[in-house]
């Protein structure tokens, strides 16, 4: 019997790593899916009755669940073809709301925790000269909006990490790339985190919370489902070489769109009043 | 007319940091130049005798220092009207081969200490409305160079901290940019922290590091110096209105057009060809 080619999907319980575990399994895959916490473990357990799916824990933030992982999927198949470094969370809250410790969970599971399983799986893909790892990153990995400004940085530090990656792991047959999504229909708001001074009442960005919450509420309405991102998955693993990044959803390619036409102070303005920024001050 | 603006400016015992904090004095600036060991103050001290610079010690690393070093600004000059936030260093290896503590060195310094400094004067400068917020960031922020791949996505994080910062901190009247050199002659590449696993021999990609670090060791005679962006710091800070980026060098100023304008698949297979230079048959 042959089997299919072995996928690990961190941050599998939700959104766009749940789909895609479905999606994949369902065409043959041999999926291993990351979870972190067991009590959102319903919806996989469910697809494990009669899919070649497994779960496993691996908190992307504790490095010792991820070698212990990687471990036992390399000891049981001899191999990882397709990684999908998808675990990640939102902090959100105006820079200087957020404290030193907000931004450093942020890295610690965006950025640090996807080099720990790129770490961990990428040796054995060198040696067969084969694999395929897809990064998620995000709109915001190209464009900053206010108020998750520190998510943005953790996602642009992925662009990076995918670009250097791509580079560097080419020579040894490996491919790299990264997915830019817009706002899908995935738990990310539900998830987000506040940073420390957010809801405080002293916080002198008060006036501009809501606003922000507004906007991303309404960027949410309209958001198509996830699923679209796991099929785009699968047609990157199916096909040829990957293409450095996909962009994924109209409100991204739209935004990336007017990142690359617009000047920096233009996109800017445009963002203000996006936001409906309180008056401008004037200088004096 | 004497300049009274005050201005703190960090890692300035050697490079770009040095250069600047003299070059606001000279200008009228009362400068605060700071530096994680005193023990290098030499340098700056001499050059800046008869000028308005004071040099304090400001780890950027440390949790509190500063918060504590801001408090000690206000006390002697009242305000702070200018941050410059040029401390930072850089990683040498391959991506997949830096340990979680190597990792997280590059960031605490390049990303969390920018924003722990900028969190310190920023109270000061909400109560003032007014403000002006400089990064160094580099050329490594908009383009991802394989063997300095972690250094990169620092300045990656270091560009999204200033577009956010730039729009959350505009209803204060404060202001944020980025100034962007490319290749540079500054002590930087002799502070460069190689991974361990390189330093031992021991890297997958032994050669080919070896190879791109020689190549960065031997930059063009052309490129500028500190100097050059102390220049441009001045002017982004005398300027009207900052600007988004400022990039500084021929490089710095030719690459991200390119990048722009090149699809995609183009400037990735000019990056690999580029990266094929340094493999050199050892793969």
């Amino acid at each position: 019997m042959t089997r299919g080619p072995v996928a690990l999907i961190t941050g599998a319980t939700s959104g766009f790593g749940l789909e895609t575990a479905k999606l994949l399994a369902g065409k043959g895959f041999q999926v291993y899916a990351g979870f972190r916490s067991p009590q959102k473990l319903g919806a996989l357990k469910e697809l494990e009755k009669n899919l070649p799916l497994k779960s496993l824990y691996l908190d992307v933030a504790k490095p010792a669940s991820v070698t212990k992982a990687v471990a036992s999927i390399l000891k049981k198949e001899k191999r990882i073809d397709l990684l999908v470094n998808n675990a990640g969370f939102v902090v959100a809250g105006f820079l200087e709301d957020l404290s030193c410790q907000d931004l450093k969970d942020q890295f610690d599971t965006n950025v640090v925790g996807l080099l720990r399983v790129t770490r961990a799986v990428a040796p054995a893909m060198r040696e067969r000269r084969k694999g395929l790892i897809i990064n998620m990153g995000s709109i915001s990995g190209r464009v900053v909006f206010p108020g998750i400004a520190a998510y943005a940085a953790s996602k642009f530090a992925v662009r990076s990490l995918t670009e250097g990656l791509r580079q560097e792991l080419a020579p040894f047959g490996v491919g790299v790339c990264e997915i830019a999504p817009g706002s899908f229909a995935t738990q990310v708001v539900s998830s987000t985190r506040f940073g420390q001074g957010v809801r405080s009442q002293d916080s002198p960005y008060r006036p501009y919370i809501a606003a922000v919450e507004k906007r991303v509420a309404a960027s949410f309405k309209y958001a198509a489902p996830a699923s679209v991102v796991a099929k785009l998955i699968l047609r990157i693993a199916q096909g040829p070489a990957p293409k450095p990044v996909y962009i994924a959803g109209t409100d991204a390619k739209i935004m990336d769109f007017l990142k690359w036409l617009l000047p920096d102070a233009w996109l800017e303005f445009l963002f203000m009043g996006f936001f409906r920024w309180s008056r401008f001050p004037r200088r004096e | 007319m004497e300049n009274l603006s005050v201005a703190l400016v960090t890692g300035c015992s050697t490079g770009i940091g040095l250069e600047t904090s003299l070059l606001l004095a000279q200008r009228g600036y009362r400068v605060f130049a700071t530096m994680r060991d005193l023990r290098k103050a030499g340098t700056l001290r001499q050059r800046a005798k008869g000028l308005p610079l004071e040099i304090l010690a400001l780890d950027v690393d440390k949790p509190a220092a500063a918060a504590q070093v801001a408090a000690s600004i206000l006390k002697k000059a009242g305000r702070i009207d200018i941050l410059v936030n040029n401390a930072g260093w850089g990683s040498f290896g391959a991506l997949e081969e830096f340990t979680d503590d190597e990792i997280m060195a590059q960031y605490e310094t390049n990303v969390f200490g920018l924003m722990r400094v900028t969190k310190a004067v920023l109270p000061a400068m909400r109560a003032q409305r007014s403000g002006r917020i400089l990064h160094i960031g580099s050329l490594a922020g908009k383009m991802t160079f394989a063997g300095i791949g972690l250094y990169c996505s620092s300045k990656y994080a270091v560009e999204a901290l200033t577009e956010g910062l730039r729009m959350e901190l505009r209803p204060f009247n404060i202001e944020t940019a980025v100034v962007e050199p490319g290749s540079i002659r500054t002590p930087f590449k002799a502070n460069r922290r190689k991974s361990r696993i390189f330093s031992q021999g021991k890297s997958a990609h032994q050669k080919v590091l070896a190879n791109i670090l020689h190549f960065g060791n031997n930059p063009s005679p052309l490129a500028p110096g500190p100097a050059q962006v102390a220049k441009v710091v001045l002017s982004a800070l005398s300027s009207g209105r900052m600007a988004v980026r400022y990039s500084v060098g021929l490089d710095a100023f030719w690459f991200p057009i390119l990048r722009w304008f090149l699809p995609d698949f183009a400037y990735d297979f000019l990056l690999k060809r580029m990266y094929r230079r340094f493999t050199g048959g050892a793969l």
